[in-house]
């Protein structure tokens, strides 16, 4: 009963009743404790007559017995079942004001079990956080820039509408392989700022750092994960997977830009132009080129216009160099000139167009002559080398026998000679094609090993990944749990409410013990009551042929067999309407029961 | 030219390499040197002919890998000491330089993204619903369209931002095989 009346008493501090350090017990509470404790508990349970109540008792016996009154009153009103009146304050009994207590402590709203009867997600818990902290702010009122204070900072400073601009960084890395240069070296130990004073404004400084480090941390992380899926098959060191891939990659381009440049001189005039962007940026590249092209390099007609002109001009000089020696000429005689010039020129030009003709036709048979030319020499050669090899056989001819006999000697010293060599080869090849197929196995076997070690690594990297993710969920979970731990309440010891459980648990032993016997004993007084009926039948059979026996001859004694049969009719009855009282009062208790739980 | 060059020797070998890594700066997307700085040293079109001819000697140098003697070749009206200075802050600053021009290459499409800025919203209730909690993102893009920087701003909702991740993962895939 103690753990119960700390946790009571625990419970009335709370509320606001001033019970003093040294009261430990329900008992030890005096009339003004009780009245005050039920004052404020009703004042809590339900604020509107509550308030009325006054929380000390007066001084008079008639004021105190009027406000008894009213509290026991206003205890009914909230539904307290027990017996009460003026005397319960005024005249306290432990058990009493421990029910009563019980009972509106047990009516007193529970906020903190409402908080735990909300649902505790991760989700919830960030809900509910932003609804506070929105509602927080919401109840703070705007006021103009100049007038805010720090508790306005968060909400209503410039600095939450800025823009998250983001300036570019250089960081001076440190590569481990490379040795830098001594004028980098330099610049980074002389010149370059601290990263932190390197962008423009403060407020960008720390959006550049968050960039750049995102930007390197993303890169790093997308080089792992390609590395791991696909760069280890290739079995190459990193340096040089990717060197294989930059190849091939600018391999690609330049087949895309060089397929693109053969389509774009038909697709201009064509309607629709599917790569048309890069189409019109190849064409920007190639748009001044043309000219330098005619200029640079230049045609046939080029050269051929030049030519004319330079003439043209050399022969106007000539006109007037002519001209000017022949002073007083008439017009006619210039016309004539003219008109003999222009035939001349006519001519020329014709001439020239001749020549050029000539010209092309001369350099078409000359490169055919040559190709001729080649073609004689190469047949001229090979007349050469027959004429060599027959005039040797004409040589030979003369001595035709021995000549074939060291001919044919030769022969079969160059056949034994080719054997030998292929003997010797047979023998040098042996052991190679051994060390070879070695080799190979050796290879082979290598192969195998490292792609079992390849999948290993790949099955290490997924289990990495597994764990990192086991431990970050578990981490999560954990700081969810400590939230919640954090937002429950803490007030209350834990072994007050151990120890009124153990002894909860403890009474009903007892009561179950207690039951037990009750139990046993209600069926041995069964096994009498049947041992009885028995007997009492038993013995009103025997007594019934008795009688019945005696009946026949003896009037008296029928009557009083008569009286027998009544007697046992009448007792039968009796037991059955006690029996069924039993029943019915067992009925009554049981619904008398349901009654009061309801 | 041999006039801007000459109005190059009017400052020290040292503010001379303190100028050129400003300028380096200027053309990697920093700050580039102040005029107010240098305003009692050069004249105003001196400056901007100086500016000029810097950022070219350095994109060029880089861009076409010349070697030190034609740079030097191409400094050879200022002191030895300065054209020292300069060819110093073009070999400290090669990567740098040449990772700034990459990225003018790579961003010759019609319209590249410059900066993007996201805010998270959620829309408690609405002039209908009482209790929406809907999360909403904003989403700002700058896109520089044709040398002019043109802001777009949309909002967007759950479906429509993982939708729109999801091609932005596609395209990212893309641009992985190209890496």
């Amino acid at each position: 009963m103690e753990e119960v009346d700390k946790i009571l008493i625990h419970a009335l501090r709370q509320v606001g009743t001033e019970v003093g350090e040294n009261i430990e017990r329900v008992g030890q509470f005096t009339s003004e404790l009780i009245v005050e404790a039920v004052v404020r508990c009703i004042r809590v349970i339900d604020p509107g007559p509550g308030g009325v109540l006054p929380t000390t008792l007066p001084p008079g016996m008639s004021a105190r017995f009027r406000v008894g009154m009213s509290l026991a009153q206003a205890c009914q009103d909230i539904g307290y079942k027990g017996e009460i009146g003026y005397q319960t304050f005024l005249y306290s009994n432990e058990p009493e004001i421990r029910s009563l207590l019980m009972f509106l402590v047990e009516k007193l709203p529970r906020e903190s079990s409402e908080a735990s009867d909300q649902p505790t997600g991760k989700s919830a818990v960030l809900h509910r956080a932003i609804a506070t902290v929105i509602k927080a702010q919401l109840a703070v009122s705007w006021v103009p820039l100049n007038c805010r204070l720090p508790l306005h900072g968060e909400t209503q400073s410039r600095a939450a509408s800025q823009k998250f601009s983001v300036h570019p960084l250089s960081l001076p890395y440190c590569n481990e392989g490379q040795k830098s240069l001594k004028e980098v070296k330099e610049y980074k130990r002389d010149i370059l700022l601290p990263a932190t004073a390197q962008s423009p404004s403060q407020t960008s400084m720390v959006s550049s750092m968050l960039e750049q480090h995102m930007a390197d941390l993303s890169s790093t992380q997308e080089w792992d994960t390609e590395w791991k899926s696909q760069g280890l098959l290739y079995r190459l060191a990193p340096q040089e997977y990717r060197s294989r891939k930059l190849k091939r990659l600018r391999n690609r381009i330049k087949e895309q830009l060089r397929s693109v440049a053969m389509q774009s001189p038909e697709s201009i005039y064509s309607v629709c132009r599917p790569s048309s962007e890069l189409s019109d940026l190849l064409r920007a590249f190639r748009g001044p080129a043309p000219f330098d092209l005619i200029l640079t390099k230049g045609t046939h007609f080029t050269h051929t216009q030049k030519f004319t002109f330079t003439e043209e001009a050399t022969a106007v000089k000539s006109q007037v160099h002519s001209g000017r020696h022949s002073e007083g000429d008439t017009q006619l005689h210039q016309q004539e000139e003219l008109a003999l010039l222009q035939q001349q020129f006519q001519q020329l030009c014709s001439d020239i167009d001749q020549i050029a003709a000539d010209m092309r036709h001369r350099s078409v048979t000359s490169t055919q002559v040559f190709d001729e030319l080649k073609q004689r020499e190469l047949e001229n050669a090979k007349n050469q080398e027959d004429m060599q090899v027959k005039k040797t056989t004409l040589e030979l001819l003369p001595d035709a026998d021995n000549n074939l006999q060291k001919l044919q000697s030769q022969v079969e010293t160059g056949a034994s000679r080719v054997v030998n060599l292929a003997s010797q080869w047979e023998k040098h090849r042996a052991p190679l094609i051994e060390e070879l197929r070695r080799l190979k196995q050796i290879c082979s076997s290598k192969d195998l090993e490292s792609s079992t070690k390849l999948s290993e690594i790949k099955h290490l990297h997924e289990k990495i990944c597994m764990a990192t993710e086991d431990a970050k969920k578990k981490e999560e979970s954990y700081k969810q749990l400590v939230t919640e731990l954090e937002s429950l309440p803490r007030d209350v010891s834990r072994s007050a409410y151990t120890q009124r459980i153990l002894e909860i648990v403890g009474n009903i032993n007892k009561q179950k013990e207690d039951i037990t016997k009750i139990l046993s004993d209600t069926k041995e007084l069964q096994k009498e009551i049947n041992n009885l009926t028995g007997k009492l039948d038993r013995t009103f059979a025997v007594t019934d042929e008795l009688v019945f026996k005696d009946a026949k001859k003896d009037e008296s004694v029928r009557k009083s067999y008569k009286y027998l049969a009544a007697l046992q009719e009448n007792c039968n009855q009796l037991i059955q309407t006690i029996e069924d009282t039993g029943t019915i009062l067992r009925e009554i208790r049981d619904l008398e029961e349901q009654v009061g739980i309801s | 030219m041999k006039t801007t060059m000459k109005a190059l020797g009017r400052i020290s070998a040292t503010d001379c390499v303190k100028l050129c890594h400003r300028v380096v700066d200027g053309l990697c997307g920093r700050e580039p040197p102040c005029r107010s700085d240098y305003s009692a040293t050069w004249s105003l079109e001196e400056w901007l002919q100086l500016l000029d001819f810097l950022s070219g000697l350095f994109r060029s140098t880089v861009g076409s890998n010349i070697t030190d003697e034609e740079v030097l070749a191409k400094l050879s009206d200022v002191d030895h000491s300065h054209s020292q200075a300069v060819l110093s802050v073009v070999r400290a600053r090669e990567e740098e330089i040449r990772r700034a021009l990459l990225d003018r290459t790579n961003s010759i499409s019609s319209a590249t993204l410059q900066d993007f800025d996201w805010q998270l919203k959620l829309a408690l209730s609405s002039d209908k619903i009482s209790s929406l909690n809907t999360p909403l993102l904003s989403l700002s893009l700058d896109v520089r369209e044709k040398g002019a920087l043109r802001p777009i701003t949309m909002e967007l909702n759950k479906e429509e931002l993982s939708s729109l991740i999801s091609s932005l993962e596609a395209a990212n895939k893309v641009v992985l095989q190209l890496k």
